[in-house]
């Protein structure tokens, strides 16, 4: 068993946090704070007239970002997507829409009106991704506020409360208060000893009652942080009741949700483009959509000493091209699967990197009942396996709106999702959801289901890299094999965000901006 | 956009979606998602090799998904994957994809379990009185070629047999031969050791 802890070692603690303080004064003032990593596209050395051509295989967001770039410098281009759509993850699902699954293709049910859509794939983008941000104002594609922390949407846990559900902010605020008041307990400036002065305790312990909001003696109270149980307008607001802290333990909330909006890509505030994500992809695709071929499958890719060639069949014929370069952002794991002249420890690398099962259901409600609850977009929390309901963000008091019923990741869990047939999947997703909702199935209709492993031409979402995997394999996967090029948010440390997809092409036509200028130096 | 053009426009994507592959029957050129490109077979994906597999074999393993003795155990997954896919085949696109099937050229696989393919060779003895002295199947006695087939894909279905997540359905006659066959094989080594063996095989003309 540990020893115990004495106030001496939570001084230590807070001795050492004043120190790192003291050395962040010093770094801002010498300018060494963190900075904005350049969200500018490389600046390309236009070919003036010289010939270059590069093939692009997949039209997601990456080889959309490259072709448009590269086009801007003469570069000529050809992308070849498997599927009928361009955009890949980022997906937008509205009235009519085809969903590609192996296995269960649906068409999406929701009514046809604007507001009407789900972003099955991508769907936010934090404030901190300034490349794609910059392409959204690049390409005109509009945005607006996305909700993620909703401190009044709902957490619920069947191992907490009796499995009723409770506001976040209530959870937030009685398990801070608790906190706090362990902490202030343990505040007696008598027993304190330097170089911890008085004052410096007073502030200190000033500084814990503000943070659980305690009373004048250090205790935890309850707070209106939780919300008020009543008044609050023509009469005082009467405060909630407090829970037991060893029932707010047994919820799994405080171990990964609660901290959900302190996650790097997760805090306030995060956009979402107007209308739907696919915005992006239409701006993309005004600009070079005419280089896109849907329906093209790759069957080989083969390096060659002064080019490379891709076959693949587009309408029941076989073609083949060739280019200077190939840039291609097929998922690592089905590239294995196509005819191939790279080098055994590439094609281990490719094998190395794992797929992810992210599952996302959507349903239409007949009436936005969350709205009622006093719920304006945001996420629901539930420790069942949809684990999350999400609330749109946009058509707020509109009369229907799409709800998303269940955002699942974790393998185990992701896993279960896919081997369940449709229909069980929306018996299950309503079920779990009436947990939260009591009223939930009433209201709701049009269910569709995107396990992004079983969608067809992607079997995954985001790329699993193993630390192990990342070590040996990174930099393999990253640099050229000959021509070949891999790209997209899968060669990134950001799988699945739409900034890994940018990033990853805009270092790779980097390279090809390198090879040709010294292609040219070479030719002089 | 109104919900004619819509419409027409869901019919023109739902064709590309089913015809996207050269001469594939429709709806069946999505095998090559997952199996590779002629059905050769793609290991990050768990999707064995399909070229050169014997047409009675692709008609009852695909007929034993349909009809729950196979990928129905709770802990095989790759299994339920595929059952997904069998589900959704009606008799006759079978018969047309076996058809289809029957046109890929059938390659060597690449060597990726390591075994001693000598001890191999010892414990093959019994496997050759079904499968046939060079792994080439038989086909009387339901018994499929491994000789080409892709060894960790033979390593996996052994460890099936082995833990009861294949051959243990009533119904699976055959898979339940298999099954009681794997004493022979008493633990993962000798596993790796026959495969090694088989991988070391030619491919069955």
């Amino acid at each position: 068993m540990a020893k115990p802890f004495t106030r001496r070692d939570f001084l230590n603690l807070v001795g050492a946090a004043g120190g790192s303080a003291a050395v962040f004064q010093v770094t801002t003032a010498l300018g060494i704070t963190p900075v904005i990593e350049n969200s500018m596209a490389p600046r390309l050395s236009p070919l003036n007239g010289r010939k270059c051509k590069v093939i692009l295989l997949g039209a997601g967001i990456s080889a959309l970002t490259s072709a448009y770039e590269l086009s801007k410098a003469g570069y000529e281009c050809v992308i070849l997507e498997a599927s009928h759509r361009a955009g890949g993850r980022n997906f937008t699902l509205r009235h009519g829409d085809f969903i590609d699954e192996v296995g269960n293709p649906q068409q999406c049910q929701f009514d046809d009106e604007p507001h009407l859509y789900m972003n099955a794939g991508a769907a936010r983008i934090p404030h901190t991704h300034h490349k794609i941000l910059s392409y959204c104002k690049e390409l005109g594609v509009e945005l607006e506020i996305f909700e993620n922390d909703n401190r009044n949407a709902w957490v619920q846990d069947p191992k907490f409360n009796l499995g009723k559900p409770v506001r976040n902010k209530e959870y937030l605020a009685d398990a801070r208060g608790f906190m706090a008041e362990l902490m202030a307990k343990s505040m007696d400036p008598e027993d304190l000893d330097a170089p911890f002065s008085e004052l410096d305790a007073e502030l200190l312990l000033n500084f814990i009652k503000r943070y659980g909001d305690l009373s004048d003696k250090g205790l935890y109270k309850g707070s209106t942080r939780a919300g008020y149980l009543s008044g609050g307008m023509l009469s005082p607001g009467v405060k909630k009741g407090v829970f037991d802290f060893s029932e707010l333990l047994k919820a799994d909330f405080w171990k990964f949700r609660m901290h959900w909006a302190e996650a790097p890509d997760q805090g306030s505030p995060l956009l979402q483009p107007v209308g739907g994500m696919d915005m992006i992809v239409k701006g993309f695709m005004k600009k070079v959509g005419h280089l896109v071929t849907t329906g093209a499958q790759v069957r080989s890719i083969m390096n060659k000493s002064d080019s490379i060639a891709v076959e693949y069949e587009h309408q029941g014929k076989l073609k083949q091209i060739e280019a200077d370069y190939c840039l291609n952002s097929i998922p690592t794991h089905l590239v294995t699967g196509l005819i191939h002249n790279f080098p055994t420890r590439y094609v281990e690398g490719l094998k190395a990197v794992g797929r992810g099962n992210l599952t996302k259901i959507g349903f239409q409600a007949n009436q936005r009942f969350w709205e009622k609850e006093s719920i304006y977009g945001g996420i629901s929390w539930t420790n069942q396996d949809i684990q999350q309901i999400w609330y749109p963000s946009h058509g707020i008091h509109l009369e229907k709106g799409i709800i998303l019923g269940a955002y699942v990741f974790g393998n185990k869990n992701g896993q279960m999702w896919g081997e369940l047939k449709h229909e069980e999947r929306i018996e299950r997703a309503l079920l779990q959801g009436e947990q939260v909702h009591p009223d939930y199935r009433k209201h709701l209709s049009a269910g569709v289901t995107i396990p992004w492993h079983r969608m067809n031409h992607m079997l995954g979402c985001d790329s699993r890299w193993s630390q192990q995997a990342r070590t040996s394999y990174f930099k393999v996967l990253q640099q050229a094999t000959g021509r070949h090029f891999m790209m997209g948010d899968q060669i990134s440390y950001h799988p699945a965000w739409q900034e890994g997809a940018v990033s990853s092409a805009h270092f790779t036509i980097n390279e090809i901006d390198k090879r040709e200028r010294a292609n040219r130096v070479a030719s002089l | 956009m109104n919900g004619f053009l819509l419409n027409t426009l869901f019919s023109l994507l739902l064709l590309f979606a089913v015809s996207d592959a050269l001469s594939a029957p429709d709806k069946l050129g999505i095998c090559i998602t997952c199996h590779g490109v002629d059905g050769r077979g793609n290991e990050a994906v768990g999707a064995p090799k399909i070229a050169g597999m014997e047409d009675w074999h692709i008609r009852d393993q695909l007929l034993g998904f349909q009809k729950q003795y196979r990928g129905t155990h709770a802990s095989d997954g790759y299994g339920k994957e595929m059952k997904a896919m069998a589900d959704f085949l009606t008799e006759s696109e079978i018969e047309e994809l076996i058809k289809w099937i029957g046109k890929w050229p059938t390659d060597t696989t690449p060597a990726t379990v390591a075994g001693d393919s000598g001890n191999g060779q010892v414990l093959y003895a019994a496997c050759a009185i079904c499968h046939g002295t060079n792994g080439q199947g038989n086909a009387a006695l339901k018994s499929p070629a491994l000789a080409g087939q892709n060894d960790w894909y033979l390593l996996r279905q052994l460890h099936n047999f082995k833990s009861s997540r294949r051959g243990t359905h009533p119904n699976d006659g055959y898979g339940q031969q298999m099954q009681s066959m794997m004493n022979s094989l008493p633990d993962g080594e000798a596993m790796r050791d026959v495969v090694a063996f088989i991988q070391s095989l030619p491919i069955p003309d």
